[in-house]
């Protein structure tokens, strides 16, 4: 009953920012001439040719506010307008560039938050001793690290030294081929889910084998953020009078941590989960970059650089989305990780 | 004074802070005796806390407990329990000594139900006993003859438990422990174990055990946070309970029901209690012994009728002076700051706010004397012997 | 006359009573900064950069006065040449001079990150004082801003609004200044909050208080460490920000001294001739390991001071 009072609180709570959202949207779009303007109601490449009329249609010299609805409406629509980097309409291309992006979340994630949680609880727990020492000064290089610069020099030693041991892009070109022939039957789009459902081992290892590198990347440098939240935690916990008490108890020191430590430890880490997926993005655009791999991220720096507007509205616009998403499950997680929310 | 339960010698624990050393305890000497009730006081800082947690060996880093000893007795003998090993005092925290901690809202863990942090004190200390009862109930399911493969599944858990009754650590058993769904076998431990939660919630006069046991420390008031706690500490029947000033962060008539759950214990469990307490009028009442305690030492320590009735020490005086009327309870009106324990006046730690106050106190430290038969006394006013 | 002095003189007084603590917690700090091996490296690598950007033009004389940014060349080939006497650090693609780039790219680091960063703390300190002393409908509204803009990944946003505003290295500091305000303003609300619940608010205003005074005086005092702590581990990360733009291609026009740049000149040598794969090294090594270090000097000293201005770590 609580509980479902909380969901929709949290679920009220979204509006606003998402508001907030398309306001900014808005007053990026508005930076620029009516014409520039033009290309996000434009859903198809004829219109490009008629700029004119589609300012007359879509209101483009009209005042800012009544413009705001106007787009709007065309949002709510589904409607963001052609992308000219993407050849396609902004949301299709969303859709066209997701999977890549969402195979090296995916494989990033892992590895981020599970070596971020055990460094930093293993780091809590011998406070000031040597590991704690080495994780730290780890965590600090990481988070100083420019990630362009870090991914290059793997590709410099890996791609470059060691005569191609793990490339860039997503997949090699004959595998490429392969994957696009009908005789793959393209489940997800997302090479290595689709290797496994297609039970194509080559196909598998070969996605597997363009991971590495970015997967590292990320990892790296996103790492230290987990780590250094998931340390502090755990040192606020370790000093709470339950803890003690667990030891007072009798309970040895593998439970006390496991058991009493960790649990509570968890709770600020998950609360910022949220910001870590957008860290995420910032790693994604960079890293896409550098490995030529044809994501969001590569796609939203391709248009950057070519200034295609509707593009660039639409990542910030998905941003803004996924955090509102990521965020509705961290604070489901949070509930059920801490009762004094389920219940309270 | 042979039959003593608990004794500890010339303490010292400091805590190694980025600000200077802190000497906490400064050698502390007290003893308790068998199915005795020792109040220790003093005012806030003076190392009762850290005292508690020295003799079940809890001090954290930065502390460290430099040297002394703390002997007890169990099994019949008595042993120094700063020498044992980790393992050792394990067996010994929870089950022969526990403690019931100050402050209840931060003793019990927010995330774990009522049930779940009393039962541990069970399955922790217990366990031998649980595993019996519940090799019992399943042979008594066994003897309902069941569907067959549901029969097996029975005499494949009371395997399982008769392992466990040899052999807690056992590899297997750990295994098992780590499958998600064969890990469900534990399920009948955690049964019994809440069973014994429920009947010792029961025991302590707790409303509505059943309900309690489910709830979550944030949904229970402090008075009824602080029975749990007592709960957890009387658990596995410890033969000495330590309580740390069990009442001081509740309102006054919550305070009342738990002195009276806390007398009801004494008379009927013959364990020694170690009470400590800001309240002089509550030692009066419940202590057969009283220690006092200033800056990290043992001034004075006396029957309680002897204390109250000739106190020896300037402090304890002074102390006793600041407690005219029967109202007033708190220990503040004495002139003077409690010093800083980082640099600790010298020689004895109250001279600069003692009013008998002689050349010697600021050089020297004076010694522990019994002045009379099992009044013990530190201060240069009587004679220091062995010199 | 007299009578003044005595008044000037009470009034010192008065401010050494006060500040009493302050400086004795200010010469605790700096002793424990002298014992914290990890925050001298900080500091001193701070302080390597500053020589650097300060002897900039003795250092590597430019070529255009007028313009010392512009990176001389001397060539037009694109293939990078090796270090040699005259280019310690050899020539990146297009014969940019790598020694003169990394020299006054330090300058640009430091401009980035100071003028971005002290933006930020002014606009976050102005609009978080606002939000948290009036409280209401303003607080509302400045809030759902700071969480709107916290929603949004910081280069993303970054990156719109470079596009939208133009390519330049000015727009990529007002972007970052954009994307930066909002953690300042909720950190300094948070803490006028608290200072309000504390009551020290109605009563500065009882014996007639400015409200300006009453912050100056009772909250930023308070919130200076946290501030402190968050503009060092800021600037490292702005400068980041701005460097990963200018590889990126949206922030330096090209040929200008900035480390993000010259890494992008190095892209498409990341990989050398079959027999040697690793000629090119300098071309991307050089210019990187600046960056990492410029950021990770300024993230030593943040961490350092988190550290040692921790008030729950002191004790311990
Ligand atoms: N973890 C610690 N680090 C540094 N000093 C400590 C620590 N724990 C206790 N101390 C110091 O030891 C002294 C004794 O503290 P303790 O908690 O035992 O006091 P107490 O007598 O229990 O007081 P109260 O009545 O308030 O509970 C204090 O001066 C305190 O500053
Ligand atoms: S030893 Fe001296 S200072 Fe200490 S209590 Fe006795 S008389 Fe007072
Ligand atoms: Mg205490």
């Amino acid at each position: 009953m609580n509980l479902r009072n909380y969901i929709i609180r949290r679920i009220l709570l979204v509006i606003p920012v998402l508001f907030g959202v398309s306001i900014i949207i808005f007053v990026i779009l508005s930076l620029f001439s009516p014409e520039q303007r033009a290309a996000a109601f434009i859903t198809d490449v004829k219109q490009l040719r008629n700029i004119k009329s589609v300012i007359k249609t879509y209101h483009l010299d009209a005042p800012l506010y009544l413009q705001y609805f106007y787009w709007l409406k065309e949002v709510l629509h589904g409607n963001l307008g052609w992308s000219r980097t993407a050849s396609r309409p902004v949301l299709e291309a969303l859709f066209y560039f997701l999977p890549n992006t969402v195979e090296l979340g995916l494989f990033s994630i892992v590895p981020i938050v599970l070596i971020g949680i055990w460094l930093g609880s293993a780091s809590a727990v011998h406070q000031n001793r040597f590991i704690d020492h080495l994780s730290r000064t780890i965590a600090i290089i990481g988070w100083s690290l420019p990630t362009f610069w870090f991914g290059l020099l793997l590709l410099m030693i890996f791609y470059g030294y060691f005569k191609g041991l793990f490339p860039p892009e997503a997949l090699s070109t004959s595998t490429s081929l392969y994957v696009h022939s009908p005789n793959f039957v393209r489940f997800t789009h997302i090479n290595t889910i689709d290797a496994l459902l297609n039970w194509k081992g080559s196909v598998l290892l070969d996605a597997l084998r363009h991971l590495v590198l970015p997967v590292i990347t990320l990892t790296v440098v996103q790492c230290a953020l987990v780590m250094r939240i998931m340390r502090s935690s755990m040192l606020e916990a370790l000093g709470k009078g339950y803890v003690t008490t667990a030891r007072a108890k009798g309970a040895d020191e593998k439970t006390v941590i496991k058991k009493h430590v960790k649990r509570n430890a968890m709770i600020p880490v998950i609360t910022v989960s949220g910001y870590l997926f957008a860290g995420l993005m910032n790693g994604v655009v960079i890293t896409e970059t550098i490995f030529n791999r044809k994501g969001l991220g590569w796609w939203w720096w391709r248009a950057a650089v070519q200034l295609d507007i509707p593009a660039i509205l639409g990542a910030v616009l998905f941003n803004g989305i996924l955090f509102v998403l990521t965020n509705l499950v961290v604070d489901l997680l949070y509930a059920y990780f801490d009762p004094r929310v389920r219940l309270g | 004074m042979n039959s003593y339960l608990l004794n500890v010698q010339d303490l010292k624990t400091n805590f190694y802070t980025y600000e200077g050393v802190v000497k906490a305890l400064d050698g502390i000497n007290f003893k308790i005796e068998e199915g005795k009730t020792l109040g220790l006081v003093g005012e806030t800082g003076c190392g009762k806390s850290v005292t508690v947690l020295s003799i079940l060996r809890l001090i954290l880093p930065p502390g460290k407990i430099e040297e002394g000893k703390v002997i007890f007795k169990t099994d019949e003998k008595r042993v120094d329990l700063l020498t044992q090993t980790e393992v050792f005092m394990r067996k010994i925290r929870g089950n022969e000594i526990s403690i019931i901690f100050q402050e209840p809202s931060s003793a019990l863990n927010p995330v774990y139900s009522i049930n779940d942090q009393v039962s541990e004190s069970f399955l922790l200390h217990r366990k031998e006993e649980l595993c019996k009862k519940v090799i019992e109930e399943i042979e008594a399911d066994i003897q309902k003859n069941p569907f067959f493969l549901k029969k097996a599944v029975y005499q494949i858990e009371e395997k399982i438990y008769r392992k466990m009754l040899k052999d807690p650590d056992a590899i297997l058993l750990r295994l098992l422990s780590k499958v998600p769904i064969l890990r469900r076998y534990q399920h009948r431990l955690k049964k019994q174990a809440k069973r014994e939660t429920i009947r010792l919630l029961r025991k302590l006069g707790i409303p509505n055990p059943e309900g309690v046991v489910n709830r979550y420390p944030h949904e229970l008031s402090g008075g009824m946070q602080q029975r749990i706690v007592i709960a957890m500490a009387l658990a596995c029947n410890p033969k000495l309970l330590i309580a740390d000033e069990p009442t001081s962060n509740l309102d006054v008539t919550i305070q009342a029901q738990i002195l009276d759950l806390i007398r009801e214990i004494r008379k009927r469990l013959d364990s020694s209690i170690l009470f400590i307490t800001h309240d002089l009028g509550v030692v009066a009442e419940m202590c057969d012994y009283v220690a006092v305690m200033y800056a990290g030492n043992i001034c004075e320590m006396a029957p309680t009728r002897r204390l109250f009735k000739n106190p020896l020490h300037p402090y304890t005086v002074a102390l006793m002076r600041s407690l005219p009327e029967l109202g007033k309870k708190r220990l503040e009106s004495i002139k003077g700051n409690v010093p800083n324990l980082i640099n600790p006046p010298s020689g004895c730690r109250f001279h600069p706010r003692c009013s008998k106050a002689m050349k010697i106190c600021s050089k020297e430290k004076p010694e522990t004397v019994e002045v009379e038969k099992e009044h013990f006394v530190a201060c240069h006013i009587y004679p220091q012997d062995n010199k | 006359m007299r009578l003044n002095l005595s008044f000037v003189n009470a009034k010192w007084d008065d401010l050494k009573r006060e500040m009493e603590p302050r400086i004795k917690e200010l010469k605790f700090s700096f002793s424990r900064i002298k014992k914290s091996p990890l925050s001298l490296v900080g500091l001193f690598l701070i302080l390597f950069f500053v020589i650097i950007a300060v002897l900039a033009p003795e250092l590597a004389p430019p070529k255009y006065p007028h313009n010392p940014y512009r990176i001389p060349r001397y060539g037009y080939s694109a293939i990078p040449r090796p270090p040699s006497p005259e280019h310690p650090f050899g020539l990146t693609e297009g014969q940019y001079d790598i020694y003169y780039g990394v020299i006054w790219g330090t300058r640009t680091a430091f401009r980035i990150g100071f003028i971005v960063v002290g933006s930020i703390l002014v606009i976050g300190i102005v609009l978080g004082s606002i939000s948290g002393y009036y409280g209401g409908i303003v607080d509302e509204i400045i809030m759902r801003v700071v969480d709107t803009f916290m929603s949004l990944p910081t280069l993303v946003l970054a990156m719109a609004l470079v596009t939208a505003l133009g390519r330049s290295l000015d727009n990529v500091m007002k972007a970052l200044i954009i994307v930066g305000w909002p953690s300042y303003a909720r950190l300094i609300r948070g803490d006028i909050l608290t200072v309000r619940e504390e009551g020290y608010v109605e009563a500065a205003r009882a014996v007639g208080c400015s409200d300006l005074r009453v912050i100056l005086k009772h909250v930023l005092p308070n919130a200076i460490y946290p501030l402190l702590i968050m503009a060092s581990l800021d600037i490292g990360a702005m400068v980041l920000t701005a460097a990963a733009l200018s590889f990126l291609g949206l922030g330096a026009p090209v040929g200008y001294a900035d480390w993000g740049q010259m890494v992008s000149f190095a892209r498409n040598w990341i990989v050398g001739p079959p027999d040697n794969p690793l000629a090119y090294w300098y071309t991307i090594t050089i210019p990187g390991l600046f960056i990492l270090f410029f950021v990770l000097g300024w993230n030593l000293l943040g961490d350092a001071f988190r550290d040692i201005l921790d008030p729950k770590l002191r004790r311990r």
